[in-house]
């Protein structure tokens, strides 16, 4: 019951976004907005993975490369 | 009738011709994926220390520095197709890993050791390279997004493969972003095992060879009898017996545009790995067996002090791992644009996996607009973890266990890092170095601490060119 109120939640929440057009996307657009890792990162996110025990899911490699993790 | 077929053929065919003029039209019209040639070049340095290296049990140095070096190319093949070149370089030096041979011969005391001293041995430094080539298609409505993708990596003691692919969709009117991705890496060892360890289990005689002149000690500090029953004997002479390691990788992604100023996304990784999935340099002492050095006998009572710099204790065995391991990451991200001075980057991960491990991940960065060239960014980023289940310290792990592991990687711990980085962008590119016009430049720095003792730091330094 739990997992179908949070759908619904969820669901009402994305349905509540009205489509934003293109010429509204200047803030959106911005460099530093991306959904990503940004690329100064990168060299970070590759030790994280030599020193904690947790990778993936930030864009970074899953594995492969070295026997690190 | 005839007539009125020809007509309307040549009606089809006009208008077919018409209709690859127009979309002949729109592709003229079409705006590049990529505009020009870009080139990110990248170089760190990082530098880390504590206490509890793997290589010597869970105990000794964990010194290390590196040095890395990279650069992407990124190369528009056509309006719609890009091309990307990425060539990594990274040599490390490692105190800890130089205990992979911790015995140097010095001439007044004979053949010493300490898991607090770098040592000689060749492995106390070494090379990765990796290159990367991908090679992405947008559809002419840039909608549709798929690329594929192959990686090689080599270091001395391993080589990695990996083939991989995305699709990604947005709709919408690019509000959404759905993406799927996969990657299989083929990964394989060259494995190199503590020197005592390999010695033994190649000859399996304390009287030749390594051991054959060098006087083997007790917990008391006398020197055994090696053709007695109480001698150093290692729990297995079968070392590793698999030298490989295969990872594959699926990858979901949602985003999803909030409003003028807002968007999020989320994404989780499914990743099995198989093969031989512990590292064969890292040592592991079992608490249940007796103890045997080879050094300076009063040295012994300080061994796990970092005061010990002339005695080593032998090993019992290398970590033993499962042969399988599934990781479940997921991970969201949102971004808030408050203003054209300040921006939110915030990001959190929750990630287990059959191992045992549990862990969450929160970040945050504030990238401030302090003028039209320059932006500061400082981060913020906690991380905490349980510890797998056949972690425990240096001898706490027990020779009746089946998996066995002192690499404090995988114990329990949390851990604080704080950034700070500065970028210069030109958007007019009026710096240049040969053909190569400074699109941005950024400056990083982040210290981490972990509650285990240890710390590094990173400074990293960027470049992104555009090719005229």
């Amino acid at each position: 019951m739990k997992k179908i109120i949070y759908l619904v939640i969820a669901a009402s929440f994305f349905a509540s976004c009205v489509a934003v057009k293109e010429y509204e996307k200047v803030n959106i657009n911005d460099p530093d907005m991306v959904l990503s890792s940004r690329k100064a990162n990168k060299f970070e996110t590759s030790f994280q993975a030599y020193r904690e025990a947790s990778a993936g899911a930030n864009g970074g490699k899953t594995g492969g490369g070295c026997g690190c993790n | 009738m005839k007539k009125i077929l020809l007509i309307a053929s040549l009606f089809s065919i006009v208008s077919i011709v018409a209709q690859e003029q127009s979309i002949d039209t729109i592709k003229i019209y079409k705006k590049r994926v990529l505009e020009k040639i870009e080139v990110d070049f990248s170089t760190s340095y990082y530098s880390q220390d504590g206490d509890n290296a793997a290589v010597t049990g869970g105990i000794g140095t964990e010194e290390l520095t590196d040095l890395a070096t990279d650069i992407v190319v990124s190369i528009p093949l056509n309006d719609d197709d890009i091309l990307t070149i990425n060539a990594e370089v990274s040599a490390y030096t490692s105190a800890s890993s130089s205990n992979l041979n911790p015995f140097d011969n010095n001439s007044s005391s004979g053949v010493v050791g300490s898991p607090w001293v770098e040592s000689t041995g060749d492995s106390k430094k070494d090379t990765w390279i990796n290159g990367n080539v991908s090679y992405s298609h947008s559809s002419d409505d840039r909608n549709k997004i798929w690329s594929a993708n192959l990686n090689f990596a080599a270091e001395y003691d391993y080589t990695s493969a990996g083939v991989g692919g995305s699709y990604t969709w947005l709709f919408n009117e690019k509000n959404t972003e759905v993406g799927i991705k996969g990657n299989a890496y083929f990964d394989t060892w060259n494995p190199q095992t503590p020197i005592e360890l390999r010695y033994f289990s190649e000859v399996q005689n304390l009287n030749s060879g390594f051991f054959g002149g060098v006087d083997i000690l007790d917990q008391n500090g006398n020197i055994i009898d090696k053709d007695g029953t109480n001698i150093w004997n290692p729990l297995s002479t079968t070392l590793v017996d698999d030298k490989t390691r295969n990872t594959f990788a699926f990858s979901v992604s949602f985003s999803q545009i909030l409003n003028k100023n807002a968007q999020i996304s989320f994404f989780a990784d499914l990743i099995q790995q198989n093969g031989w999935l512990s590292s064969p340099m890292q040592r592991v002492y079992f608490g249940d067996r007796d103890n045997f050095y080879i050094g300076n006998p009063s040295s012994i009572p300080n061994y796990t002090s970092s005061s010990n710099r002339d005695v080593f204790q032998l090993a019992d065995d290398i970590e033993r791992l499962p042969d399988s391991r599934v990781k479940i990451p997921i991970g969201m991200r949102f971004n808030y644009y408050f203003n054209e001075t300040f921006v939110a980057r915030t990001y959190y991960r929750f990630y287990t996996d059959d191992w045992g491990v549990t862990s969450h991940t929160a970040e945050i960065e504030v990238p401030i607009k302090i003028s039209d060239k320059f932006t500061l960014y400082p981060s913020y980023r906690y991380y905490t973890q349980t510890a797998a289940n056949y972690f425990a310290p240096f001898e706490e792990n027990l020779s009746t266990q089946e998996f066995y592991t002192s690499d404090f990687d995988l114990s329990d711990f949390d851990a604080n890092q704080y950034g700070f980085g500065i970028k210069y962008t030109d958007i007019f590119t009026k710096l240049h170095i040969w053909k190569l016009n400074l699109k941005s430049a950024e400056l990083k720095y982040s210290h981490y601490d972990r509650s285990t003792g240890l710390a590094s730091d990173i400074i990293s330094l960027g470049f992104n060119y555009v090719f005229e």
